[in-house]
């Protein structure tokens, strides 16, 4: 047969049998799309995360009391600089504000603005603020999260904190944080450090932990063992473990995709049956005719490997396409609540399109191998059966 | 038939080159300033992973490890479960 004939044929065939096809092609699109939806969904949040490796600190410190983090000294900043090798030593106020009548918090997290590194990076952030205005009273930026909750419990331009004293702090809401960064301030509000104290009853000799890089990354284990031999009640987290988290974060070799793989293996398994039982009874008397004209075991093989091996093509196009429009443009409605969490304040990220080709080969052999073989074994079975026998 | 074969390989290459060309033209540099501004003023990088108040906000906030003093036990409920 020419291949012209033959891809005639094969196309007459495939469109002739419409309604079986558009079943087949239909469920193992919506397999792909979920599928795909939620590697697209984990990779984009990976590498938004990842990005962000190179300008975090390399190591956190903090005092540890009863195995529990407390307050750290402001003098371990002095202590820390000592030690050589260790550079952009920086201490944080940060803690959570608990809005007890909806059970809700946010991140309250203290900037010293007069600090020159922090106000380029404020400019950077917020187009045209005014630092002098910010300043100027008890002013405070917050993020996409916190600004639709307060703006939803009457608290348009300020909100009153309840301090550790019994009295009460009103607090203008100056900006809200860009939208573009709500992956790390949805519930993030910032205040000048002198404030955050005030907030959170600290005292003015002491920080929540202490961030410190050090430049010569084989110096890394040398300068741990340094900070635990000058401090004995410490905690030291490293930026190579926060790595390994962010890889780990939404593993997708365990916990809910190992479920959602499940799910997959056993939806895959129905639409194989299917076609197991429909090979048995209208593609049997089609093969039987095929064998009777003269067709050989080989063509008939080849036909039924095109046949589906364009259906494959299709659903794995569709699915894929389907899912980069519903996680990249729209950004995955409720699917993204699974990742983000829904517990405390809705959050709404703008995924980055990330196209893992790798992963994407990976769906594609683990869908198109099954389906082929579902097809091609009961087909062979009847092709090698004579014609007769086959059309019966 | 091979004309409406043609129209479906025409439009799936249709839909495969929108695709292509979204995520070739699509600005990502934009989100990556911004966090990274974020986390200059900040110096916080853990995501909002919404959570609850009582779960950790900050990344290994109920992780402890001290070399100096090995018989300390990590006050962690998930060691429990998975081993690291």
């Amino acid at each position: 047969m020419t291949n012209s004939a033959f891809l005639h044929f094969l196309t007459t065939l495939l469109f002739k049998q419409k309604s079986k096809h558009i079943g087949a092609i239909l469920i193992s699109t919506i397999i792909i799309t979920l599928l795909s939806s939620v590697l697209f969904i984990s990779s984009s949040l990976q590498q938004s995360l990842m990005s962000t490796l190179n300008k975090q600190a390399d190591f956190t410190v903090s005092k540890i009391e009863a195995g529990r983090a407390i307050n750290t000294p402001i003098e371990w900043i002095d202590k820390l600089l000592n030690i050589n090798g260790i550079s952009k030593v920086s201490p944080r106020i940060y803690g959570r504000y608990f809005y007890e009548p909806r059970g809700n918090s946010f991140l309250v997290v203290g900037v010293d603005f007069f600090d020159e590194q922090s106000s380029r990076e404020l400019e950077k952030l917020i187009d045209g603020v005014d630092l002098k205005k910010f300043l100027s009273q008890d002013n405070m930026l917050v993020g996409e999260g916190v600004k639709s909750f307060l703006e939803s419990h009457y608290y348009k331009d300020n909100f009153t904190f309840k301090l550790k004293d019994g009295t009460f702090k009103e607090v203008n809401i100056y900006k809200t944080l860009p939208k573009l960064s709500n992956l790390i301030t949805n519930d993030m509000i910032v205040v000048p450090i002198e404030l955050a104290r005030e907030i959170f009853g600290m005292k003015d000799n002491t920080v929540t932990d202490i961030t410190l890089n050090v430049e010569n990354d084989a110096e890394w284990d040398n300068i741990i063992s340094k900070i635990h031999l000058l401090f004995y009640d410490v905690r030291v987290i490293e930026k190579r473990e926060i790595k390994k988290a962010y890889e780990n974060l939404y593993n997708y070799k365990g916990g809910v995709f190992l479920i959602l793989y499940l799910i997959t293996i056993v939806t895959f398994i129905l639409i194989l049956y299917q076609r197991y039982s429909m090979v048995y009874s209208t593609d049997r008397k089609e093969i039987g005719i095929l064998r009777a004209i003269g067709w050989s075991i080989k063509d008939i093989l080849k036909l039924k490997f095109y046949e589906n091996l364009l259906i494959v093509i299709v659903s794995f196009i569709l699915g894929t396409v389907v899912a980069y429009i519903f996680v990249f443009i729209f950004n995955a409605p409720l699917l993204n609540q699974i990742f983000l969490g829904g517990e405390n304040l809705k959050n709404s990220v703008e995924l980055i399109p990330v196209l893992k080709f790798g992963v994407l080969g990976s769906i594609f052999l683990f869908y198109a191998i099954p389906f082929l073989a579902a097809v091609l074994i009961p087909a062979w079975k009847i092709a090698v059966t004579p014609a007769k026998e086959a059309m019966q | 038939m091979l004309k409406p074969f043609a129209f479906l390989a025409l439009f799936l290459l249709l839909l495969t080159t929108a695709v292509l060309t979204h995520f070739s033209l699509y600005n990502s540099s934009m989100q990556s300033r911004k966090l990274l501004s974020i986390i200059g003023l900040t110096k916080i990088s853990s995501p909002v992973l919404s959570s609850a108040f009582y779960e950790p906000r900050e990344l290994f906030n109920t992780d402890v490890s001290n070399p100096a003093y090995p018989q300390m036990q990590n006050i962690n409920k998930m060691d429990f479960i998975y081993d690291k």
